[in-house]
This record gives structure tokens, sequence and C-alpha cells, in this order.
């Protein structure tokens, strides 16, 4: 929006956003398309689009004259593909969720748009029609920092409904908390006889160099005629576009805030690499597609009141208390090293022991994980390991911290407390590994 | 020729790098050190959809050919905001500046706000597939020879990649220099000849340097020239080694056009057509022409042909010197990776063709009278794309002169084919950064540096006293170093200049590797002059060495026992010289303490 004095200038000659017009000021004129004001910046500055496809910053002042040539042309229009089903070709679903993937920028005036439609979405790779068939459903349009768990719990509806005719499902998700949902459905999704593969992009889709192109080719391509039954990650493996990595889903993390090859697989290896030639080399353990169909049970119970905490030199455990205060039923740790927290410092203010017994009593789950993100957690070698894991805190093997908050959230939405205990250092969806390779980091 | 009478259209656009430190939106090292690559990284790009169905021909063409681009990355003068890793950061204060001065300096309108925007670019020469570019100046002008040239725009940029290496599949770039602040003036179309568009782009290029802002060196300033003529189309010619020849191939240009549009005029009387493309390969099974024979070696080889209706006798129709409108032909038909193509206008007996392969090919094609052919050998994929290519631009002689993009020949003083011109490359706003309003303290200090070449003329003229050395220095990338040592230490000009001019090329030519002696090195140099230390003869002594800083200098003079002896030193020094008479002495003298004794001071102390 211009500034109220713009508005009202504007208005009074009947000008919006999109008409050509023409400014003078002074002895200058310029003509060119009125744009929308961008949120940034001062209010009070016209911006045009002149004709060479630049556009300026004009601050109207005494004499200025403004004046309308043209009303706005049509509005303008993505590129969209025909949707034609073809007889050889593999069905597969789009579970579209927004994103930067969905998001495209009108060349005109530099606004994100949503594509909401698959024939636009798809138009980004026309050549992507010739992998299979695609038909699209759309829970949310969100950003992925926006995402809540009722928000995995309708994907994962969505999901089940869309395996049941395709050999597989893209779900097109923003970066961000791309490993949280992934982690969802590992859990909520049991049972599952066909590839469900997240995919999303790094780089925004109106550039030539987007990396939404080769990842949508590459997660098709599994999608299509992969023979992996599992949920996971099809993103860039490297900066370069030569291949994507699909990595399981309990075992993947945004590792970079910004590079194409952000998402790398934590004590775990890739499940297969996949390049847009459709290419799939397998290289990890991994489920693979069933021939007696296996029911597929969609289990989306999730308690929200579990919490991730991070321990950190001098942090405060009263955090814990915070929790139980809040009827908190399940609390993550993220400790140092082998799964440490404070035991006995110099002020003993800082001494976590008392306050994760008090929680445990209370009947809060605790599990402890480890910030080094790498490696497995350990009760045993140290004395004050010993001494946390004696208070109560279910050491949780090699699992990462934000799948185990995710998990916890799942066990204490679908089971008893005390099962749910038991249960979170246990494998469920390959979120524990009984040995790690020396390779893995 | 009669420009005028021609319609001759001519303006310029002049890409000028900028010495600032760091790159454009990144604090990347953007002098161009000698670096160390420390990656490489493969990518693919392709056109972007385009809005309202408009397809860009250039864009197309580049996405048709499929290449690879594979990156070189450097340890200090890239980082991930080169290879399209990570949002720009904030916009080079310093550039904007140099930018804003150089507006100034031509007199131009500034914008309220910049609006840093995203330009398409399809040859892979960002990774980002875009450029970053904000218009900083509208509607300025140059005084150039009585009148006034209209500057239409200035914008600062990107600075594309080097190319390492380019071929039909791969390019390879080198983004050390990628993103180096670069600032474009384009002028009006208001060029009247081509001799006049060499001296508007000297003049510019003039103007720019005496900012004092930009790099110096090879590809540091390049001009591109936006070239028509009545009937004719406009041409982008880019890459012109050297200002001393642009004329000549501008002429050449002009004569190219002229000849196309008699071409096209001839076509138009004869409704030539262009048909598409036959296989034909089964008629050289047996034959005795080698490169068609070497095609068919291969299990993929094939031989295809067009008939082109009403193109006889036109193919080998001269259009600039040894070029034919069959050459314009095969640039194209080369772009999919063809070696050439071979047409019935050229001694077809010379490749060694029979009559009856001939005779057979043109009834297969179904050539009457009038008619020619063009036949591409090789892979039968490329044989396709390659007469695809080629036959569009045989059609386009039919229309006229192809707007494109035009490189330079610097041998034949010609200009060849690189690409179709883009039409109105896209332009979106850079989401990424706000936009940026104008700091007019900023602006302010920008316009009282800007330049003004006569007072420039008027102070060498002042500060040297010698015509042809102040001619010299105006053009020389010394200027800016001469002004800074006579502000700076007070020394005459009139012994600066000659050191500078003169001493440096000679030292230049002798081997001698004085683009290593750094501007700290002259002015303490020069300053050490002026305040009596060493003598005039001294200072080539000190240049030999070639100092790098002013500690270097220290040294030199130190280690070469330079310092001038003078006053009661030298007063003794007299005294004591056994020579006979004065000149004698003075001789005597000099030639034991050449380098360390002023000739006029002895001359005075001598009896």
């Amino acid at each position: 929006m211009y500034s109220r004095e713009v508005e009202a200038l504007l208005s009074k000659k009947g000008i919006a956003p999109g008409d050509a017009i023409r400014v003078s000021i002074g002895s200058k004129k310029f003509e060119g398309t009125l744009l929308p004001r961008p949120e940034f910046g001062d209010q009070g500055v016209l911006v045009l689009k002149l004709k060479n496809g630049y556009n300026v910053g004009l601050k109207l002042g005494a004499g200025s004259k403004i004046e309308k040539l043209e009303h706005a042309k049509e509005s303008f229009a993505f590129p969209r593909v025909k949707l034609e089903k073809r007889e050889n070709l593999p069905d597969v679903a789009i579970v579209a969720t927004g994103g930067t993937i969905e998001s495209k920028v009108d060349y005109m005036t530099g606004g994100v748009h949503m594509l909401v439609e698959p024939e636009e979405l798809l138009a980004q790779v026309p050549e992507i029609l010739d992998i299979a068939n695609f038909k699209l459903v759309s829970p949310m349009r969100i950003a992925s920092e926006d995402m809540l768990y009722q928000d995995w719990q309708s994907i994962a509806r969505a999901t089940a409904k869309a395996l049941s005719d395709s050999h597989g499902v893209i779900i097109t998700h923003g970066t961000d908390t791309m490993h949280y949902t992934a982690a969802a459905l590992s859990f909520m999704l049991n049972g599952i006889n066909g590839p469900v593969v997240l995919t999303g992009a790094q780089r925004s889709g109106d550039r030539g160099s987007s990396d939404a192109y080769m990842n949508l080719l590459c997660a098709a391509h599994l999608a299509a005629k992969g023979n992996v039954a599992e949920v996971g990650v099809c993103m860039h493996a490297s900066s370069s576009d030569n291949y994507c990595n699909f990595i399981r889903g309990t075992k993947v993390r945004k590792m970079h805030t910004t590079k194409r090859d952000a998402f790398r697989p934590i004590n775990g290896t890739p499940i297969a690499r996949i390049d847009a030639g459709g290419n799939i080399e397998y290289m990890g353990e991994h489920r693979r597609v069933q021939n007696g169909k296996e029911k597929l049970r969609v289990e989306s119970g999730y308690e929200p009141k579990v919490a991730l905490v991070k321990f950190y030199p001098n942090s405060d455990p009263e955090i814990v208390d915070f929790y139980i205060g809040k009827r908190y039923k399940g609390i993550i740790i993220e400790g140092t090293g082998m799964g440490h927290v404070a035991v006995s410092p110099s002020d003993e203010r800082y001494s976590w022991l008392g306050h994760i017994k008090r929680a445990v009593d209370a009947g809060v789950v605790v599990g402890m994980t480890s910030q080094t993100l790498n490696g497995r957690v350990n009760a045993n070698v140290y004395r004050n390991l010993r001494l946390i894991s004696g208070a109560g805190a279910i050491y949780c093997e090699d699992m990462l911290p934000e799948v185990a908050l995710v998990k916890l959230g799942w066990l204490l939405g679908n089971h008893k407390r005390a099962e749910a205990a038991k249960m979170l250092n246990r494998n469920i969806a390959g979120e524990i590994t009984e040995r790690t390779e020396v390779d893995w980091f | 020729m009669d420009y005028e009478k021609l319609g001759f259209m001519c303006g310029l656009e002049i890409h000028q790098r900028l010495a600032t430190e760091h790159k454009l939106f990144c604090s990347c090292d953007a002098l161009l050190p000698d670096d160390i690559s420390i990656a490489e990284i493969d990518r693919r790009q392709r056109a972007v959809a385009g809005e309202l169905g408009r397809v860009d021909l250039s864009a197309a063409f580049e996405t048709m050919r499929g290449r690879k681009f594979v990156y070189n990355v450097f340890r200090n003068t890239s980082c991930l905001v080169e290879v399209d890793e990570e949002p720009p950061h904030e916009l080079n204060a310093e550039a904007l500046f140099a930018a804003l001065q150089m507006g100034a300096s031509f007199g131009c309108w500034v914008p309220a706000e910049f609006e840093p925007m995203r330009k398409e670019v399809v040859d892979g020469s960002d990774p980002s597939a875009f450029q970053r570019t904000l218009l900083v100046g509208h509607g300025g002008h140059l005084d150039f020879d009585g009148r006034q040239i209209g500057i239409s725009s200035i914008f600062l940029e990107e600075e594309s990649s080097g190319i390492e290496h380019s071929d039909n599949r791969l390019v390879i770039y080198n983004v050390d220099r990628l993103a180096i602040p670069l600032v474009e003036i384009d002028t009006e179309p208001e060029i009247r000849e081509p001799e006049e568009a060499k001296e508007v782009a000297r003049r510019i290029g003039l103007v720019l340097r005496l900012t004092g802002k930009v790099q110096r060196g090879i590809g540091s300033i390049r001009q591109d020239v936006n070239v028509s003529i009545r009937e004719g189309a406009r041409v982008e010619i880019k890459g012109f080694q050297e200002l001393e020849t642009m004329d000549k191939i501008i002429e050449n240009e002009v004569r190219r056009q002229v000849s196309l549009i008699e071409i096209k005029k001839e076509l138009q009387k004869r409704d030539a057509r262009v048909h598409p493309p036959l296989d034909a390969t089964a008629l050289f099974g047996e034959t005795k022409v080698k490169i068609l024979r070497k095609a068919l070696e291969d299990v993929s080889g094939a031989v295809m042909a067009s008939r082109l209706q009403g193109y006889g006798g036109l193919l080998g129709r001269e259009v600039n010197p040894g070029r034919r409108l069959g050459s314009e032909i095969s640039d194209y038909a080369k772009l999919a990776g063809a070696g050439g193509i071979i047409h019935s206008d050229e001694d077809l007996g010379a490749y060694g063709f029979q009559k009856e392969e001939l005779d057979e090919l043109r009834r297969m094609l179904g050539m009457k009278e009038n008619d020619a052919f063009i036949i591409v050998a090789g892979d039968r994929e490329m044989c396709g794309g390659a007469l695809a290519f080629a036959n569009a631009r045989a059609q386009q002689a039919a229309l006229g002169v192809p707007n494109e993009t035009r490189g330079v020949n610097s041998q034949m003083l010609i200009t060849t084919f690189l690409r179709p011109l883009p039409g109105g490359a896209r332009m979106y706003p850079e989401t990424d950064v706000r936009p940026i309003p104008l700091d007019r303290e900023m602006h302010e200090k920008a316009s009282k540096q800007a330049v003004d070449v006569g007072k420039v003329v008027r102070m060498l003229g002042g500060e040297i006293k010698n015509k042809q050395l102040e001619e010299q220095m105006l053009w020389s990338p010394y200027l800016g170093l001469f002004t800074r040592i006579v502000d700076e230490t007070g020394a005459p000009g009139g012994v600066v200049a000659p050191v500078l001019l003169d001493k440096m090329t000679q030292m230049r030519r002798a081997g001698k590797n004085v683009d290593a002696i750094g501007d700290e090195a002259m002015l303490k140099i020069f300053g050490e002059y002026t305040k009596g230390r060493i003598t005039k003869t001294a200072i080539e002594e000190i240049l030999k060495q070639t100092p790098r800083d002013a500690k270097a200098v220290e040294k030199a003079i130190k280690t070469g026992r330079l310092e001038r002896i003078r006053g009661k030193a030298l007063e003794k020094l007299a005294k004591e010289s056994k020579g006979e008479g004065r000149d004698e002495k003075i001789r005597e003298i000099m030639s034991r303490h050449r380098l360390n004794v002023d000739g006029d001071e002895l001359s005075g102390l001598v009896k």
C-alpha cells in the first residue's frame, strides 16, 4: 500500500497498480506501469516499471504531475501444462502443502504467488509428464514454519488416501520443517506399500537455476517406479545438478540455511540416489514394495504437550518445572556429548538432576538426545550419565532430537504413558539403528 | 557511404568494471587477485516459461542447445552468493557512490529509490540465471564536439563469469569475475557515423577513468555497439578488442546489412520458400565426398538436405569480405554442432560429388530452376537440429536482416554471428533485497566529485606546461596517480609527468615489471624528492627496484645510498674536489655522485 497521500492522489485520478501512467517531475517525464508498493521503504515513493524493464522509485513533489495513459491489461497468468491420462504410465499423486517450490514470482510486480493448480506446478518441468500420470491434492498451502501437528495429521490422511490408487506419493513442502513432517509421517503411516517422497526447493522457481526442477523430476521418478516403501526426503545431494538423495524420514535433517544440498542423512546413509534421467541406485537397507498389499493404517494421534529443551552451560533447569506446571506429558532434552546435563556444578541451582527426577515422578516422559546430532547417547560411561538415567531420563540411542520429539508426541497420542516410555528408545520407523557404520560421519 | 541517406542509427553501451574492494552484493574480493580454485559445480539451467505465452527466441535457442554449465569456484573471490546458494547481502555502498559520481558527471537524474532488479540470463554466465542490476541514472548527456549526445541510462550491475572453455555441449565458467560491480552507460542512438562511435566511446571511457573509480587492464571496459540502417535491423555488436578498428567494423556491418536487404528484395521477387529437411543418406552410400563418407562411417551417421526454393545463386552472394549468405546460414548450423553446411552455390566438383548423385538429390528434393539446396552430414540427431537452425536463418533472409547479437572478428574487421538478439530481457524485482532509498548526503558528495573534463585539461596545462605531455597524460592510465602525486606531495607536474609517461614506458620495454610499483611507493618517492631528500636522477634508480610500497622505497634509498648530498656537505665536497677549474670540478663530483647531487645546486656552489 502506498501512503495515504499517494493513495488519495491515485484514486482521484482513477489510477491503480497495473495501469500505464506518465509522471512528470520537473522537466523529466517517466512513462511506465505503476506497480504495487513493496512493503519496505518509503511508502510515499511511487514504483514505476519503465519500458526498458527497470523499476524506479519516484518521489512526487510540488509541481509533479501524474496522468493515466492506459488501463491495466489482463492480469498475469502462469503457464500451465495440459494433463492427459496416458495408459502405459504409473500413477503418482502429489500432495501439495506449500513452500518455496510452489511459489512463483509475478515477473511484472515481483509479487510472490502460490501455484494452486497442478497444471501450473508441473509447467515448471513439462517433461515430468513423461514419467507418470499425476493427480494433485492440496490439504493446505502454507510456509513450513507455520506447520502444526494438525497439518501433519491431514497430510498423513491425504497421503494414505492417495496411496490407495497410486504407486507413490510426492509431497511438496517448505524446506524449513520438512524433516519434522517426514518424521511425523514415518510414524503416522503404518504399513505403506510405496514411496512417500517429500521434496521442495531451496531456490525459488522464478529463476532458471532453481533446484526445484531436478528435485521434482527425481522425486517423480522415485514415486513412479521406486522399489521402496518408506517415507523420505528427496533433495539435491550436492550443489551440482547431478543427482538427488532419498533419505529416510527419521534420519534426515536440514543442515544448512540456504544451500540446495541442505538435507543430510544423520546416523545413516541415503536409501537411494536418483538422477533426473530416472536412474535409481539403492544404497542402504530399506523396506521394499510388498507383493501382498499390507493394510495401510493411519495412526495420526498426537499429543502436542511435548517439548524440546536444549541444555547449555548455565541453562536454568527451572525450564523443566515450567513444563511440569504447564502439564506437559513429555520432554526431550538435547544434552551435550553422550547425553549430559549439569549434575554437580559449583552453584547447585544449575543442577538438572532433581528437576528431571521431579518431572519423571510427576508422570512426564523424559528422553535424552545429544546436540552433537551425530553418534549415540550412552547412559553408562560416566557417573553423571548414570545419575541422569537413574533419575528416569530415557536415553534415546542415535535418534535425532527433533525426531525424538515428534516420536514422543506421537507415542503419547496413541499409547498409554508407560507404554510410550517403553517404546521411546525402541526402533519403530528406522529412527534408531543398532549399529553405527564407520563412514556415516 | 552516405550514412544519413542509409538511415544509420547507432548507440553505445559502455560496460566499465569498478575498482571497489568488494563485489556488488557480497564481501568477496572484487579486485581479481590470483586465486585458488576450490570446487567445481555442475548445473543445468532452463529458460523459465515466459509470461503471456511470449517465446524469447534467444532463450529458446539456448535451451535447445541444452548445454551443461560447469562453474569453477575460487577461495577469496567467490562465496555461496556467487554460486546461487545464498541470498545477496547488502548493496555495496562504495560501488553505488562511484555510479552516482559517474551519473553526476553526465548530468543524470537520480531516482528517489533504487529498485534492484533481476535480469534473466540464458547463456549460463550467471549461476543464478539472472544478473542483478539497478537503474541509477537517467536522461543525462555527453558534451561531444560542440553538441550533446544523450545518455539514456546508467545502470549498476553485476559482472558476468569469465569463460574458461566453451563448446556445443559444455561451457566452463570462472566465477571469480562474477558480480564485480559494473557500470553500464547507454547512449541514445544519436551517433551519426562509425568514426563518431569510436570517438564517443573514447570520450565516455575518459570520463569514467577520470572518476578514479574504475578497474584498468584488459577486459575492464567493454563497448557494445547497436547498429541498424533503414530496412535493416538492430544488431548488437559485442567484444571489441580495441577501439582503434571499431569504425571499420561498424562500416562492414552496415555493408552486410545493405547486402542482406538487396538479397531480401530479390528473394521476395522470386517468392522464395524454405522446405523442411529430408533424409538423403540413402543417396550417398557409395559417395566419394570425403566429408560425407566420414560422417557415414558411424552407425548413427546421416546426410540431410533442405530445398531452398528460389535461393539459387544467392547463397553465393557476398555480404562481407570473404563472407556469403551461405556462410551466414552455416553459422546457425554450427551452433547445433555441425561442422558447417555444403550448399549448391559452391564448387561441388571440388568436394568430389558425382553428377549422378547430385541429380538424384535434386530429384528427391523436387528442385526446379533457381532453387538451391543445403546439406548437413553427421550424427542424425545433430543433422536435424542443424538444419532446423539453418532453415530458420535461410527463411529469415527473405524477411531481411535478422536481429542478432554479433561478435567481432578482429583480423577480418567484420562482425560474426553469436546468437539471436534477446527480445527485451525479462526483468523482475530482486525480492531478496529491499528497495534502497537515495542517501541525499552520499548523492551530494558524489555530485561534488563529478568529473569535468575541461577542468582536468586546464589543471594539466597549469602543471605540466608541455602540450604533448598534457595530451598524453589526459588519456594515460596514470592520470589518477599523477593528480594524487601532485596534490599530495606538491611535486612539480613537469617532473612527475615525464617519469610516469616516458620513464615507466622505457622500463617496461626493458623488461622491468613496473606494474608491481605501488601507488604508495610512487607517493613516497615524489614526497622524498619534494622534501629534497633525493635527486631527480635517483627517482629512476629507485623505480628500477620496482618497490611495492613506501617501506620498499625507504629500503631502496638506504641500501642504494641514494640520499641527496646538499648544503654544507655539498659545499665541503666542492671544496675538497681536486678538479682544475669550475667545469672540471663539477664533472669530477658528478662522476662520483651522479645519483646524490643535484646538478643545479652544485653549479651554484662551485666558484
